[in-house]
């Protein structure tokens, strides 16, 4: 077939400038390490690793609410053992307290004491967490849970659970109200303020004494109710918190897996790129080495 | 016969070698101008003289320079030409869409999964105000993307109209040149019937340059005359006549440029279809197959987002006890009225349900009795007797004027959306993150077995709040009706398609399951009421700063189907739908490269076959070039001959 000089150059020049656009598009593989440059050199796959992004997004965000969780569950957790000991060390008063040895003087004493503790728990019933919300108000987290009264204390927040959704199927509610912690049965505080006032009362004849052991031992009854429903409490946080951390497990997991789908999606085979760097070099060299060759032939030369 | 016969032999060669040489060297000085057809020369022998023993030669004559020019190879050349270029011209417009969408960082996803993680730790921390400012900038962040996205698009779209402008400027120029070449050429033949190789050449590299803009044929025309038509056979060129393209707003949206032909004093607009290959049929494609889908199926997502997150922030109450309202706040689509319409109807739409809007444009047409309706993306037609009507969840009603036969409207309602989306306000105690503004009750004293449920609000309650509760009271009877109590708005029930509005006061007749709207709230009431039964809405008492209840639904909505796609059943989450987009975008963008370089290959061998006919060969000219001097220096030899022959018989003495 017959060759024109431009064909000649043309050929060369466009094998070259292909060449070189494939070495360039290796080289920027290689230096962002990623396999897909732009969704179209594979559409496939570069809309699965969108969809498996904001599936990896989606369960970090879930691991961030469960932090959350965690945080609160702990917080009340820890005021639960302070109510709990305070609860426990009122029990021993009582058992004290009824010691027929006392005098009225001593039992007073103990009445003090005990007035004291209801204090306590009303101030402990009315923790705030770090963020400055009470956290057994409900959803009314900006109103103290109690104010004391002369029978006990009254509760002023709600009894609505806040849940989160700590998993794609799974809102657990993190917080206790005041209401099912301390007046689910019998009114802890009430019970509290009674033992105050009977202890204060001093016991002159067997009536007195009648009445004192019998409000003694409904009190000691009561409590116990209470002691039991706040550990009752204490443990379905504690089954949470180890749901909380089945949950995070799987979830890493979950984090893993999507990072190795993800990288099997976007990667670069180093290996494979760098042999084919390599190769592309080889012919690259050959075409300008030949293209100079070709082109560097002529009958002109030879005419002297 | 004498020796001055050998004489102008010897002169004939000489002539004939000059002419070679010359050729030869214009071959060589054209080796590499574009269009250059090598040009040979055509000799023959002169005719010969009878002496009577014979005839004898008289020499050589040059007959003609003719260019080695082959019409098939040329016209395969210029279509390949022209389809070559209207791909290409598509791949390199479809590419920076392609690069554009490349980086993980650069599109909606990584936005919209930050936008939904910090809705997610505001329902988990309702009462924190910074977690609340997170929000509220991750939405303005997500918005600054659609804005970002939208305007690269419209960047596009604006580039797009440049480039017809000044490509249909250079289609004229063509022409006219085009037109004056082909006097040129006639006149040239008419006066020496020989032809013009120099002038052929140029008028086939101007019918070259125009098929790269525009899909061109060319028709023989007289003694060398052409012919020119583009596109679907428009004509361009008559002999020495041409005709002149121009651009025009489209009827149906003035922003756009359209290619338009002018003739006659009339300028009419050429369709996509009648305009193929070329660069500019290639951005006309673009434009209409790929562009306006992409921008808006972008826009689709802003709509459906807008739409759904609004409707569920209305639900809720924010952190000052009051029903939260929009959260963003979108354009209405875009209404273009024809203007080739000669009625003044004036023609508005809404989104009325924005997880059923799909990416396509509408054409709303009127023919003297029926609207009809038609879903541009996939040609579905519906007609209607009357306005106003919703379709894909999108509202049509005529606002104002009338309409005449024939009058057309194109909606547009997701094109801009991706430009107008913004958020309706900067408060971060608006987030309405607490628990429903409603309440629903029946009546402890009910002896029937109905109830109320889907109890909800629409965005503008947020405006006119319900202040005290409403009570809705059965009676029996055929039809059983109800009463509301205080009666000062009208009631619309609907069921299925249907809906009838009760003006205050009057009895409302009870469906079971049917949507009872009053102002701004709806809800259903279903199952067999029984006579004196009752039914309380009241607005909710207000809830404390912990209330999360509307942030988890908020959160949720990340992997609900907002979606819709068209002519499909089920919806896809804003995140598939972006990513089914990219996936769109990269398949089209690899298809036209591939087919974009395979038609370049055609090219290629269209243009090496003409080049091995007509281009130059530079080894080729150089053995013609030892050819005509050795032909030269023969010549002159001879013509020495003569001269000593002549000397002989001088000296004879």
């Amino acid at each position: 077939m017959r060759i024109s000089t431009n064909t000649l150059y043309q050929a060369g020049f466009a094998k070259l400038s292909d060449l070189q656009s494939n070495q360039s598009k290796l080289q920027q593989q290689i230096a962002t390490g990623r396999r897909i440059l732009s969704p179209s050199d594979d559409p496939i796959a570069s809309a699965r690793a969108l969809e498996v992004s904001h599936e990896k997004n989606v369960n970090n965000s879930f691991a961030d609410t469960r932090k959350v969780a965690q945080l609160k569950l702990n917080t009340l957790e820890a005021n639960l053992t302070s109510v709990t000991n305070l609860l426990v060390a009122t029990q021993s008063s009582l058992v004290a307290a009824g010691n027929g040895a006392l005098s009225n003087a001593e039992r007073k004493i103990i009445g003090t004491e005990l007035q004291g503790s209801l204090e306590a728990l009303i101030g402990l019933a009315n923790t705030k967490d770090a963020a400055g919300n009470f956290i057994y108000s409900g959803f009314k987290s900006d109103t103290a849970a109690f104010t004391a009264t002369p029978t006990g204390a009254t509760y002023n927040g709600d009894a609505q659970q806040q849940l989160l959704q700590v998993d794609p199927q799974r809102q657990m509610s993190v917080n206790v109200t005041g209401d099912t912690l301390f007046l689910n049965g019998s009114n802890v505080f009430s019970t509290l303020k009674d033992i105050v006032t009977l202890l204060n009362t001093p016991i002159t004849d067997a009536t007195t004494q009648a009445n004192f052991t019998s409000g003694l031992s409904s009190a000691i009854g009561k409590l116990q109710g209470s002691v039991d429903n706040v550990l009752n409490v204490r443990t379905a946080i504690g089954t949470k918190l180890n749901e909380l951390d089945a949950l995070d497990v799987a979830g890493t997991d979950r984090d893993l897996q999507y990072s190795q789908s993800l990288s099997d999606l976007q990667d670069l085979d180093y290996t494979a790129a760098l042999t084919d760097l390599a190769k592309q070099q080889t012919i690259i060299e050959a075409a300008q080495k030949s293209f100079v060759t070709t082109t560097s032939l002529s009958l002109f030369d030879y005419m002297r | 016969m004498a020796t001055s016969n050998i004489l102008s032999i010897g002169k004939t060669a000489l002539n004939a070698a000059q002419v070679g040489i010359s050729t030869t060297g214009h071959n060589i000085a054209n080796a590499s101008t574009a269009g250059y057809s090598r040009q040979v020369v055509v000799q023959s022998a002169a005719s010969s003289q009878n002496f009577g023993y014979g005839y004898v030669g008289q020499g050589t004559e040059v007959s003609s320079v003719t260019r080695v020019y082959n019409d098939l190879l040329a016209r395969q050349a210029i279509n390949s030409q022209s389809v070559s270029a209207g791909l290409e011209t598509y791949a390199a417009n479809m590419s920076s869409i392609d690069n554009m969408l490349s980086d993980a960082s650069a599109g909606l996803s990584p936005t919209l999964n930050d936008f939904f993680a910090s809705v997610k730790a505001l329902s988990a921390n309702p009462n924190d105000p910074s977690t609340r400012q997170t929000m509220l900038s991750n939405a303005q962040s997500l918005v600054n993307r659609f804005h970002s996205t939208n305007s690269r698009l419209d960047e596009i779209r604006e580039g797009i109209n440049t480039q017809l402008s000044s490509s249909v400027g250079l289609v004229n120029t063509y022409a006219k040149q085009l037109s004056s070449l082909n006097d040129t050429i006639d006149k040239a033949i008419s006066a020496t019937g020989n032809q013009p190789n120099d002038l052929l050449d140029q008028r086939d590299q101007l019918v070259t340059e125009l098929s790269k803009l525009i899909k061109t044929t060319v028709v023989p025309q007289g003694q060398g005359g052409y012919n020119v038509f583009i596109g679907n056979g428009l004509p361009l060129v008559v002999g020495t006549t041409s005709y002149n393209l121009t651009t025009a707003s489209s009827p149906t949206d003035p922003s756009r440029l359209e290619v338009a032909y002018h003739s006659n004093n009339k300028t009419s607009i050429l369709s996509t279809e009648s305009l193929p290959g070329g660069s500019i049929g290639g951005l006309l494609q673009f434009r209409s197959e790929s562009l306006d889908a992409i921008q808006n199926k972008i826009g689709q997502i802003a709509v459906s987002i807008a739409g759904t997150f609004n409707a569920q922030h209305a639900q809720g109450t924010d952190k000052n006890g009051n029903p939260g309202g929009n959260l963003f706040t979108i354009a209405a689509p875009i209404v273009n009225s024809n203007s080739n319409n000669t009625g003044s109807a004036v023609i508005s739409s809404q989104v009325v349900d924005a997880s059923a809007v799909t990416s396509s444009d509408y054409r709303l047409q009127y023919d003297g009795a029926n609207y009809k309706i038609t879903r541009l993306a996939d040609q579905s037609v519906q007609t209607f007797a009357s306005l106003p009507q919703t379709v894909d969840g999108l509202s049509f009603t005529q606002a104002s004027g009338t309409i005449n036969a024939n009058d057309d409207f194109v909606i547009r309602p997701t094109l801009n959306a991706g430009n107008t989306l913004a958020l309706a306000f900067s408060d971060v105690n608006k987030l309405a993150v607490g628990g429903p503004v409603l309440s629903s009750s029946a009546n402890a004293g009910n002896t029937g077995s109905a109830n109320l449920s889907a109890l909800s609000v629409n965005s503008s309650y947020a405006a006119s709040p319900l202040a005290s509760p409403l009570t809705f009271t059965y009676t029996s009877g055929i039809p059983g009706t109800f009463a509301m109590a205080p009666s000062a708005l009208p009631v619309t029930v609907t069921n299925g398609g249907s809906s009838t509005t009760y003006p205050p006061g009057a009895p409302i007749t009870y469906t079971s399951g049917a949507t009872i709207s009053v102002g701004s709230l709806s809800f259903a009431l279903s199952g067999t009421p029984a006579n004196g039964d009752e039914f309380t809405v009241a607005p909710s008492a207000s809830t404390g700063p912990s209330d999360n209840r509307n942030g988890l639904l908020l959160a949720n909505l990340e992997t609900k189907g907002n979606v819709q796609a068209i002519g499909s059943t089920t919806k896809n989450s804003y995140n598939a739908a972006f990513a089914q987009m990219v996936s769109g975008v990269g398949n089209k963008t690899r298809e036209l490269k591939v087919t974009s370089a395979a038609e370049a290959q055609v090219l290629e061998q269209a243009n090496t076959a003409m080049q091995s006919e007509s281009g130059v060969n530079l080894d080729e000219e150089a053995a013609n070039l030892l050819r005509y001097q050795q032909a030269y220096q023969a010549a002159g030899k001879m013509m020495q001959i003569a001269s000593q022959l002549f000397d002989v018989l001088l000296n004879i003495r």
